[in-house]
């Protein structure tokens, strides 16, 4: 046996028991959605046959339409909004050496570190003084704000491997600040800003205590609130529908962040290194 | 440089700035207030009060257990993922067959929300008819059904398990990023020496690591310091409270009982430990800022 193949058979040898436990919720979330509803509570692992139709079921008793556009639009304003303001910031602390520079990167740190949980009772009164309360928008809004450290410092990571030299050729050659931001810098950032953006997007979509609080009516729920009120609190859990919901919420995301996931890290290293 | 342009990246800077100043730090002024003051259930304002519900915290049980409990969470997830995570990177560094499914496999549970990994994780652990008592009966482990989140000693722990399960994928990753800066030659030469894997280990891998160590372990702490939905969809912090953290007891406090005052209360406690941790921080990224 090569040098390799003994590598391999111990390396995966040593991970197998982490490969299962990580599997293994995936394997029971799939198992169960596809399971008649009959053998659900059963204790067997596999059903006796693939009931895909669960899935259409789902879609209608678990109202999964509406918790989808919910999710869907609060994820979009958080997305679009917090990339709207965080690319001249992100360009500025790229570009201008200035007075509390400094100052304002540890702001930004400060302010990644302070969770939704632990602020969660004065952004409630804050919403309700407003009389946001049940508000989708502004359950996207405080989303916004809450990315802004993480897609600032992104934005900034990756603003900062562009050379400047490409810029200042554009400006001998007469072009303006705006024309060169516009013809020159951004098309050459555009990748870094789609993967901050989708990276956005997907924090937003998973997030759970600021939806519990500020979302109190079904019509309003998002994904994570709807399935989650699928569970708690009921004598009965259709646990085949939950299981379904919670397989369709997540793999579109899971497949993308994992398809993504080398640039994220690559991100947060450039900005911890810079 | 033009006068125009002196004032530039302030006027780029300043919608971000407001936004994030009037969400986050708005509801922090506001909590410093509530939780100094009376505060009646709809939330008015009455007089200072002079810590009363500082005192009314100290003095209830379930708060200090609480508190006890979010350092043992805290100690054991952190702790337990950055044991897991040193040799998952060391492995996931080698080069062997398969090694990029192993890592997207190991990255799998940061793809997955914590709500919906606690509600999966909620069915798996199920008394009656959860799929982990049917697969550990299948092999013949246990004999009867174990009620994994009813039984006040067993719900905590596998909540630990569990947090250590999802924080191990971003843990390795910055392990990684470490390993991957320690330049090979100096393994060569340590081993022309005569080192065997374990001096390598401790005398070349273990120091290099140090500064990633130091960084996982502190934002560690801080994400599952403020970890809420693993806890709170498997068991709201029951049975009896048994496993209730500052976040869920803080969580009771404000949206069940309506004791707003005490909630904050609560939430100005986290913000102070927080910000140690913040500070501590804040150093380290800046000490690497500085190299």
């Amino acid at each position: 046996m090569s040098r390799k193949w003994k590598r391999t058979l111990l390396a995966w040898t040593l991970l197998a028991p982490l490969v299962v436990l990580i599997l293994f919720p995936f394997a029971v979330m799939t198992i169960t959605a596809l399971k008649p509803q009959a053998e659900v509570l059963n204790p067997t692992w596999w059903p006796s046959e693939l009931r895909l139709r669960n899935f259409a079921d789902m879609w209608v008793a678990t109202n999964f339409g509406q918790a989808l556009m919910n999710s869907l639009y609060a994820s979009g304003i958080a997305t679009v909004g917090a990339i709207l303001v965080s690319i001249p910031a992100a360009y500025a602390m790229s570009r201008f050496r200035f007075a509390g520079r400094g100052l304002v990167r540890q702001f930004l740190l400060v302010s990644q570190m302070l969770s939704p949980i632990v602020l969660v009772v004065g952004l409630f009164r804050l919403m309700a003084s407003l009389g946001l309360v049940e508000s989708v928008s502004a359950v996207g809004l405080v989303y916004m704000a809450f990315n802004i450290a993480f897609t600032v410092w992104m934005l900034q990571s990756y603003f900062d491997t562009v050379p400047k030299d490409l810029e200042e050729a554009a400006w001998m050659e007469g072009a303006g600040r705006a024309e060169t931001l516009r013809r020159v810098f951004l098309p050459l950032v555009t990748p870094a800003i789609a993967v901050t953006a989708i990276f956005t997007f997907i924090n937003a979509w998973n997030e759970f205590v600021i939806a519990l609080t500020l979302l109190r009516r079904q019509e309003s729920y998002t994904l994570p609130i709807q399935v989650f009120s699928l569970v708690a609190g009921r004598y009965t859990v259709e646990w085949h529908h939950v299981m379904g919901a919670t397989l369709v919420a997540t793999l579109p995301v899971a497949i993308l962040f994992a398809w993504l996931q080398r640039y994220l890290v690559r991100g947060l290293a450039l900005g911890a290194v810079k | 440089m033009p006068s125009r342009a002196r004032f530039l990246p302030y006027v780029l800077l300043l919608p971000s700035l407001i936004l994030a100043a009037g969400v986050i730090f708005w509801p922090v002024g506001d909590l410093l207030e509530i939780a100094t003051h009376n505060v009646n259930r709809f939330g008015q304002l009455r007089d200072y009060n002079d810590f009363a519900n500082f005192k009314a915290l100290i003095a209830d049980p379930n708060f200090t257990a609480a508190l006890i409990r979010t350092v043992v969470w805290t100690v054991a997830v952190v702790g337990g993922t950055i044991l897991i995570s040193v040799p998952v990177a060391m492995i996931l560094n080698e080069d062997f067959y398969g090694r990029d499914v192993a890592r997207v496999i190991v990255m799998l549970p940061w793809a997955v929300s914590l709500t919906m990994t606690a509600i999966v994780w909620r069915w798996a652990l199920n008394g009656e008819s959860g799929m982990l008592n049917s697969a550990l009966r299948g092999l013949g482990i246990i004999d009867a059904n174990v009620q994994w989140l009813a039984t006040a000693g067993l719900a905590f722990p596998m909540q630990i398990g569990i947090g250590i399960l999802v924080t191990i994928p971003f843990t390795t990753t910055i392990f990684l990023g470490g390993l991957s800066s320690i330049p090979q030659d100096l393994y060569e030469a340590s081993a022309l020496e005569g080192a065997g894997r374990w001096q390598q280990f401790r005398h070349i891998t273990l120091p290099l690591l140090k500064p990633f160590l130091n960084i996982a372990m502190v934002l560690n702490t801080i994400y599952v310091f403020n970890s809420f939905p693993i806890i709170w969809v498997m068991t709201q912090g029951g049975p009896a409270n048994s496993t209730d953290i500052l976040v869920t007891h803080l969580y009771k406090l404000g949206f069940r009982i309506g004791k707003l005052g005490e909630a904050s209360a609560v939430s100005v406690v986290m913000l102070a430990i927080l910000l140690v941790f913040t500070i501590l921080y804040v150093r380290l990224a800046m000490r690497e800022e500085a190299r």
